[in-house]
């Protein structure tokens, strides 16, 4: 359960936002893990949604159920009226039918991603009590349950309400990839009958599988993120080449415009001295038209992905490097 | 069937003519317009109505065919001509013409004279006896004077004979014949006027004709006579003649029709109707004495005409052999001869104006001929110099003390004749019978340049020399000197033959290549001369497994440097030397050095355009005709082609050979680099195949070989390389074949060896010699030797144990994860160069923020891992690198 200790509410302020804790149904996060363990498999994302209801400056994840997995050429098939129709049916049987959010799956941690930000902002323009609940299985497979929630910051909300996504625009924001998410401390809370019953479990279950606690062979994991990790780096260095060949393009006009403007100005004074009235004033931006800038926020997303990459990363090496030496402590003792 | 038709005809007085009958009406309609107009002078008429005239012509095309051409066109063709050079050659009237007339007659006297051409055998039969035809005009005319309804055919014909009247007559009674006339067309119901105008056009117009007189004198008492019979009988007889007259056209239809067959039976014989041969069939009139200055005036009139339009050249030939004869029969001397000669030879080379055409079987027989009689005048005749440099007027070709001079250049004559024998051979199909004969004459084009070179080592200038040299090195270069070859293997008493015993007592190609190309080495000025000399030297070093000395004598040139300067034939020569230095390497087992001089040729998949050996069907759109027309100059005549097949396939396995171990070796190595582009192109065409049969032809060989080399397996890899198949298509091109087969296989036996160590040696822990040996049937010192290289250089992580022979695997190699970290610490590198140029950017200044040094130092690094892979060699040999290709490139 480490990874819900380490829950880094990174940069922004929470009171902006009204939530600040999330409380989830251990009946949530069953479902969630049993619709991937169903539907999911490799590299593809399992989504669903998220029902409860916001009490005070907590939300209240009760209940959710799956989008259904249908191909692209299903036409037949209406999401929105698959949701309207479940929430409708849950609200007969009396379950809380308040959409509150998504839930994703992921795979080894890549979930930043345009889509996301897509379906997270249009989710958290409508209702904004919104969040993603992002469930990394492979990770909750290795034994510690990796869930977070997530919320976009109110700056990037106002910036994708402006779809402006200039490099001017986003300086002016003053957005880094470290403000773009806000995570939410996560409380899964069960009724005291599951609690009894786990702790009777508890008693009941042998120690089995203690000696897994210091396998390293962890080789598997590293490698894929690694992988993943330098996919990522490729195309940050793309969107860098890009944005360098158009600061190149910008200045070589801006000085274009400059020996422009002062031929035009040398010509005026010449004309003057001769007594003949100046040229007239042309639009100046029309004659150079500033070459389109590239938008920036794929650019962010993937730092923000890379970002995300590392912290796994760095998680899972420390936890084996405790190991190491744990185990080198244990040998030197021994010998 | 003509005959009914008229009398049914004749009853309704309607004129219903057959086609014939119809068509011809219209032409001679025309025909008589277009005397009008001459007699008038009026040329722009004239032009007008010639052209309408042609157009007919065409129409009744198919009446020609079956009845031939009749005369009364051929008569007016020739008439028209005559009469238009009368009018041309008349300065003084050409002067008072207006404008429009003067072009009209320029115009019309081209137009005839090129249609005229195709009418050659009828006019100049025509001409050459007009009594003839106007004899079987006769009877015509008996009928048409006669006959009431005389048709226009007959007005022309009788017309068109009257004008044959002699001049004299017609001048002193003019009024007289046309009394005559007169009288005869009175007693007739035709068109009178027309008629007697045209007589008295024609009376005119023969003013200008005075060969015909004396034949047309005889028969027209005759024709006048006759007619004056059948006058008086006229009216009486008028049906029946109509009768008999179609029968008689018809009979002489038939006559014209045999005689045109007759004359193109015996088309050969008459020569073209030029003036120039007609008028002078004896060289000379009677009696002149015929000396020196005689003749030579002679062969300078005859040279004037050289080169003018309308000059027959073969007749020129013949006039010039006409000449050399006249002066061998008055003993005129060698010098006389020498200089006919080289006009002989250089009018038959004049014979074709179009550069691309080839000679002729029997001019080219006559030209080797001529060249040969010229040679021999001119070893027995040590007293005449020969040279371009004496001029026209220094020439002394007279018999006397002093030597002869004579102006000319035998070494042209010869190379163009050489140029020629290679027009020849390209412009004959390679698989034919013919294009052995052609071959044939090969023996006497290097005989003609050996005595070339004979007489010029004791006469010419160095320079001539040079020219000569080279000549004999490109006869030489490309064969394979089989005596040598025979000689040097200790064969020498198996020679079957006389012929064979004598042959071999010849010189070695590979001594006279040596001396002819020091020779130019020592003296040539030109560069191209001693270009072309190395690169024939290489060829021919090549050729014959000299492989030392040829790859020196490649390397010591410095070729490689700037042949991309040199002009497309010698590029081309180039290329091929370079193919023949990689497969002689091939063939001494030096597979590097046979990849790295192919790699050029064959990365291109051009290599039959860049060796002369035919051209790419893919860039038609690409290059135009003309373009299209002097690459077609430049391809190398089919025997001396290097087999493209043989090229590709030793290209192939050296491929093989280099790229299975180096592939092994670097299985997982991300920044892998192809040694051989063209081979993974095969190995993946033949990955594609969704069925693999067994291997047909040479290419899926290879791959199927590579397959089971990647295994380490030698022996399957060795079937498929050698087997019939390849044997017979590659390998037994080879003249050491035998050699060459062990050498491959020994190169197979290696590098499996190497490539199943590299595979495989993370499954062994040890691995004892002895077993690699016996696996591999090599000798325990030879794998030794092998894995040591391989230690040494890196490549095999590993250890000798010397007491048990056996290697001791080490696992040094990173793995997948290292490698990972490798890759990903080399991307972030540029990731951070590439931020740094946009930092650098928004400062301006270049510099400061991170340690410029030390990443001067990581790319440094970087550049010495890529540059390492190229060997040395290979560098110093970048052969091709835009030769022939980019000069090409450019051009279109």
């Amino acid at each position: 359960m480490g990874s819900l200790k380490e829950s880094a509410v990174s940069g922004s302020n929470p009171l902006d936002s009204p939530v600040k804790q999330i409380q989830i149904d251990g009946l949530v996060v069953l479902k969630i893990i049993k619709h991937y363990q169903e539907e999911g498999q490799g590299s593809e994302v399992v989504q669903g949604v998220l029902l409860g209801l916001v009490v005070e400056d907590r939300l209240e994840i009760t209940n959710c159920f799956p989008f259904p997995q249908h191909t692209e050429d299903d036409v037949d098939f209406d999401e929105v009226q698959y949701q309207m129709e479940m929430m409708r049916s849950l609200r007969h049987v009396n379950i809380d039918h308040l959409h509150v959010g998504w839930y994703q799956s992921t795979y080894y941690g890549s979930f930043v991603s345009r889509a996301l930000l897509d379906s997270q902002f249009s989710y958290q323009h409508a209702i904004e009590e919104s969040v993603v609940l992002i469930y990394d299985p492979i990770k909750t497979a290795q034994g510690s349950l990796c869930l977070k929630a997530y919320r976009l910051t109110p700056k990037l909300m106002e910036i994708c309400k402006e779809k402006d996504f200039s490099p001017e625009a986003l300086k002016k924001a003053c957005i880094g990839y470290e403000h773009m998410l806000e995570e939410v401390p996560i409380v899964i809370k069960n009724s005291h009958l599951i609690n009894v019953l786990l702790l009777d479990l508890q008693e009941k279950s042998t120690v089995a599988d203690k000696h897994e606690l210091l396998n390293l062979s962890s080789s598997n994991h590293l490698e894929k993120s690694l992988q993943l990790l330098m996919d990522r780096v490729d195309g940050m260095s793309q969107e860098i080449v890009k944005y360098n060949t158009y600061c190149r393009n910008l200045t070589k006009q801006q000085q274009q415009k400059q020996q422009y403007l002062q031929r035009r100005q040398q010509e005026n004074t010449q004309r003057q001295s001769r007594g003949e009235p100046p040229l007239p004033e042309e639009d100046i931006n029309k004659m150079f038209k500033p070459p389109q800038a590239p938008p920036r926020m794929d650019t962010l997303l993937i730092a923000g992905q890379v970002n995300n990459y590392c912290q796994n990363i760095k998680a899972f090496t420390s936890q084996n490097l405790g190991k190491l030496f744990m185990a080198e402590a244990l040998q030197g003792h021994s010998s | 069937s003509n005959g009914t038709k008229m009398r049914n005809i004749e009853d309704t007085k309607r004129v219903v003519r057959s086609a014939k009958d119809k068509r011809f009406e219209e032409l001679t309609n025309i025909i008589k317009t277009i005397r009008n107009a001459m007699k008038i002078r009026d040329m722009s008429k004239c032009l007008e109505e010639f052209e309408q005239l042609y157009r007919a012509f065409l129409k009744s095309k198919t009446i020609v065919d079956k009845e031939g051409v009749p005369q009364f066109y051929i008569r007016l063709l020739a008439d028209l001509e005559d009469y238009l050079n009368q009018l041309w050659e008349d300065k003084e009237g050409k002067k008072k013409m207006n404008k429009n007339n003067a072009k009209a007659l320029s115009t019309l006297r081209q137009k005839i004279r090129k249609y005229n051409k195709d009418f050659e055998t009828e006019i100049v039969s025509y001409k050459e006896n007009p009594e003839q035809s106007a004899e079987e005009e006769e009877k015509d005319d008996i009928g048409s004077a006669s006959s009431s309804k005389s048709d226009d055919d007959e007005d022309v014909t009788a017309k068109s004979l009257m004008k044959k009247k002699p001049q004299e007559e017609e001048k002193k009674a003019p009024e007289a014949s046309k009394f005559l006339k007169g009288a005869a067309d009175e007693e007739s119901e035709s068109e009178e006027d027309e008629e007697s105008e045209d007589w008295g056009s024609d009376s005119v117009d023969s003013g200008g004709e005075s060969e015909d007189n004396e034949g047309a004198a005889a028969s027209l008492a005759v024709v006048f006579l006759k007619k004056y019979v059948y006058g008086d009988k006229q009216p009486e007889r008028k049906k029946d003649d109509r009768r008999k007259r179609h029968k008689k056209m018809e009979q002489v239809d038939e006559e014209a029709d045999e005689e045109g067959e007759g004359e193109e039976g015996g088309w050969e014989k008459v020569k073209g109707g030029v003036p120039l041969v007609k008028e002078k069939p004896k060289m000379f009139a009677k009696g002149t004495e015929i000396n020196n200055a005689v003749v030579i005036k002679k062969l300078n009139e005859i040279l004037q005409a050289r080169g003018k339009k309308g000059t027959d050249r073969s007749a020129q030939i013949e006039l010039f052999h006409a000449l050399a004869g006249i002066s061998n029969e008055n003993n005129l001397g060698e010098g006389i001869l020498v200089k006919i000669k080289f006009n002989i030879i250089a009018s038959l080379y004049d014979y074709n104006t179009n550069l691309a055409a080839f000679m002729k079987a029997e001019m080219w027989k006559k030209c080797l001929e001529c060249i040969d009689e010229l040679l021999d005048i001119l070893f027995e005749n040590s007293n005449i110099f020969i040279g371009e440099n004496i001029a026209e007027d220094s020439e002394n070709l007279a018999i006397s003390d002093q030597p002869f001079r004579v102006r000319g250049c035998i070494l042209t004559l010869v190379e163009r004749m050489d140029e020629e024998f290679t027009k020849i051979m390209q412009n004959t199909d390679p698989h034919s019978q013919e294009y052995v004969d052609n071959l044939k004459d090969e023996g006497r084009v290097c005989g003609i340049i050996d005595r070339l070179l004979q007489y010029l080592e004791s006469k010419g200038s160095t320079e001539e020399v040079c020219r000569v040299y080279l000549r004999r090195i490109m006869h030489t270069y490309y064969k394979f000197d089989y005596k040598a070859h025979r000689r040097s293997l200790g064969l020498q008493g198996e020679t079957k033959s006389e012929q064979d015993q004598e042959e071999s007592e010849g010189e070695d190609s590979a001594i006279i290549m040596d001396r002819l190309c020091k020779f130019i080495y020592a003296k040539d000025r030109t560069d191209r001369i001693r270009t072309c000399a190395i690169l024939c030297h290489i060829y021919h070093h090549a050729l014959h497994s000299r492989w030392y000395q040829a790859r020196d004598l490649m390397l010591m040139s410095h070729l490689q440097d700037n042949i991309q300067h040199a002009d497309p034939p010698v590029q081309i020569l180039y290329n091929r030397t370079m193919v023949q230095l990689g497969i002689c390497a091939f063939r001494q087992g030096m597979i590097k050095d046979a990849h790295n001089a192919l790699l050029d040729i064959q990365s291109s998949g051009r290599a039959k355009e860049l060796l002369g050996q035919g051209l790419l069907m893919r860039n038609m759109q690409e290059r135009n005709a003309e373009q299209e027309k002097i690459e077609k100059r430049r391809q190398v005549p089919f025997h001396m082609h290097i087999n493209l097949e043989l090229l590709e396939c030793v290209y192939l396995v050296s491929a093989m050979l280099l790229e299975i171990p180096y592939m092994a070796a670097h299985e997982f190595d991300a920044r892998r680099r192809m040694i051989s582009k063209q081979f993974h192109h095969q190995l993946r065409v033949g990955e594609r195949q969704p069925l693999l049969g067994p291997p047909e032809s040479m290419r899926e060989h290879v791959v199927a070989a590579s397959k089971a080399m990647k295994m380490g397996d030698w022996r399957t890899c060795h079937s498929f390389i050698i087997n019939e198949k390849m044997n017979s298509k590659v390998w037994d091109l080879f003249p050491e074949t035998q050699r060459v087969r062990e050498m491959l296989v020994r190169k197979i036996q290696e590098e499996s060896l190497r490539t199943y160590l590299f595979t495989y040696s993370s499954v062994y822990d040890s691995i004892s010699m002895a077993t690699l040996s016996e696996m591999f049937e090599l000798e325990l010192p030879t794998v030794h030797s092998i894995i040591s290289k391989m230690i040494i250089n890196e490549e095999l992580m590993a250890s000798l144990d010397q007491p048990t022979q056996t290697v001791v695997m080490h696992r040094t190699e990173p793995t997948s994860l290292q490698n990972m970290t490798l890759q990903l610490a080399e991307k972030l590198g540029g990731l951070v160069e590439n931020n740094e140029r946009v930092f650098d950017l928004k400062q301006g200044v270049y510099g400061g923020y991170f340690n410029r040094d030390q990443r001067g130092g990581y790319q440094q690094k970087q550049g010495y891992q890529r540059g390492d892979q190229k060997g040395g060699y290979q560098q110093r040999q970048n052969y091709q690198r835009g030769g022939y290709r980019n000069q090409n490139q450019s051009s279109y």
